[in-house]
């Protein structure tokens, strides 16, 4: 990545531990937006300090334990997030910005608009959740996933496209070439024998670069799953893969998704 | 390095000598606490209290306000069991995660300039009894062994950080080293304690 990037990267230490400014913190969470490895590093090494955490451990006074559940009796929790929320938040958000932009194709742009909406609908949870968390501006990895699916629905030069599926479904990607990351969310896909999966590759002139296996289907809805790295010149490609991936597409292309520049 | 995706299951170490908390129970106990369980909620306090009062005890030194933050901190869990996300890490990093950054945002919020002056004079003295009595007993040989498997320097900036709650820049004034220095130390150091621990 660029110098400004790299040096980011160092933070991830300080960051684990909470040894960064206010400020530190605000940059290197944009930062993660964009970085995959710095995710994968912040959730191995948040494990690492959890284990120095229990190494300190201390038994508490007795009491404190009765104290504690009197006090969470009197407290009300969190519920779960709902996916009505979820819309209602989305829709005052993103949905103009994704909508807006989608570009023009074959299909009417009313079809365009109620795919954006399917999209929107389909990104979890979690993005509502990110607001409401009163985790002290903390990110978890779900929650930075959903801030990256959120940054690239919310850019400017986002764009939906779609495409069939040849042995079934369709699948949808959401794209911003400023964010370099792409949203991919399938719905209908054939349903695979437990040792196979679908598998996502940027396809490149200088060969297929993996970039994950698609979860299992929930409701006929696959993902959405957050793509980063993009280049020109680029493609997506689904094949059908062994369930634990594979390093290079041994399959035809159920799916090939021309991202343009 | 670790699998994207799915790395519950397979990801959690085999043998933890620490014992304290036992992430497969508390990941099950947690899905529990979030739909209300009151019963869940106090085996979840027996499993992380201790270490969340050890690790905020750390930080902040004094035992009153300690407990207090503990006590925080896991109402916090009880309020927020629900949001927890399996797929993103252990419960037992989350709960910690949680412990470590509530001390440290307590110790930021109501340190002031002086205070953190005089803070600093005594931060050699703080270390020194961190590394012995926080480590010296038998269950908890192993994290002591990988600190010690650590350079000087990446335990040190480690150790201030963690246990010491001290930003990046204020442990390169302590150790009078450059600040870019203790960045990659506490990256590097961290890094090397996750692979000496196994942890995934």
């Amino acid at each position: 990545m660029r110098a400004r990037g790299a040096g980011l990267h160092t933070l991830v230490g300080a960051y684990v531990m909470d040894a960064v400014s206010d400020a530190d913190r605000a940059s290197f969470e944009r930062h993660l937006l964009t970085c995959e490895q710095c995710r994968t590093d912040v959730r191995g090494l948040r494990e690492a300090a959890a284990r120095l955490a229990e190494a300190a451990a201390v038994s508490p006074r007795p009491e404190l334990r009765e104290q504690t559940m009197q006090a969470a009796a009197r407290t009300r929790q969190q519920p779960p997030l709902v996916v009505s929320q979820k819309r209602q938040f989305l829709a005052g958000r993103q949905w103009r910005h994704a909508s807006r932009s989608a570009r023009a194709g074959a299909r009417p742009w009313l079809a365009r608009v109620a795919l954006t909406a399917v999209v929107l609908l389909a990104i979890t949870a979690t993005v509502f959740g990110l607001h409401l968390s009163s985790m002290q501006g903390r990110l978890s990895a779900a929650e930075q996933r959903d801030t990256a699916i959120a940054t690239v629905l919310g850019a400017h030069d986002a764009t939906t496209l779609t495409a069939k599926v040849t042995t079934g479904g369709r699948a949808t990607v959401v794209m911003s070439h400023g964010e370099g990351a792409l949203v991919f969310i399938a719905s209908g896909l054939t349903r695979l024998p437990a040792a196979q999966a679908y598998e996502l590759w940027l396809m490149s002139p200088t060969g297929a670069t993996p970039v994950g296996m698609l979860p299992p289907a929930r409701r006929g809805m696959s993902g959405p799953m957050v793509v980063n790295s993009l280049s020109t010149g680029e493609k997506l490609a689904m094949t059908v893969e062994p369930a634990t991936g594979a390093r290079q597409p041994t399959s035809a292309p159920v799916v090939l998704v021309a991202l343009g520049s | 390095m670790e699998k994207a995706g799915s790395d519950r299951g397979d990801g959690t170490p085999q043998s933890r000598p620490s014992g304290k908390v036992r992430p497969d129970g508390l990941e099950l106990l947690l899905a529990e606490v979030a739909k209300g369980d009151h019963a869940a909620f106090r085996l979840v306090y027996d499993q992380a209290a201790p270490a969340v009062l050890g690790i905020v005890r750390r930080v902040l030194r004094d035992p009153a306000q300690s407990e207090e933050v503990m006590q925080e901190v896991l109402l916090e869990i009880w309020r927020t069991a629900a949001r927890f996300d399996p797929s993103t890490g252990s419960a037992a990093a989350w709960i910690m995660t949680v412990a470590h950054r509530r001390a440290v945002d307590r110790v930021r919020s109501e340190q002031r300039a002086s205070e953190r002056e005089l803070r600093a004079a005594t931060a050699s003295i703080a270390y020194d009894e961190v590394s012995d009595a926080a480590l010296t007993s038998l269950e908890h040989q192993r994290v002591r062994h990988c600190l010690d498997g650590l350079t000087d320097l990446q335990r040190e900036s480690v150790t201030l950080a963690y246990y010491g709650g001290y930003s990046y820049r204020e442990v390169a004034q302590l150790l009078g080293v450059a600040v870019g220095t203790v960045k990659t130390r506490m990256r590097d150091g961290l890094i090397r304690l996750r692979d000496c621990l196994g942890v995934e």
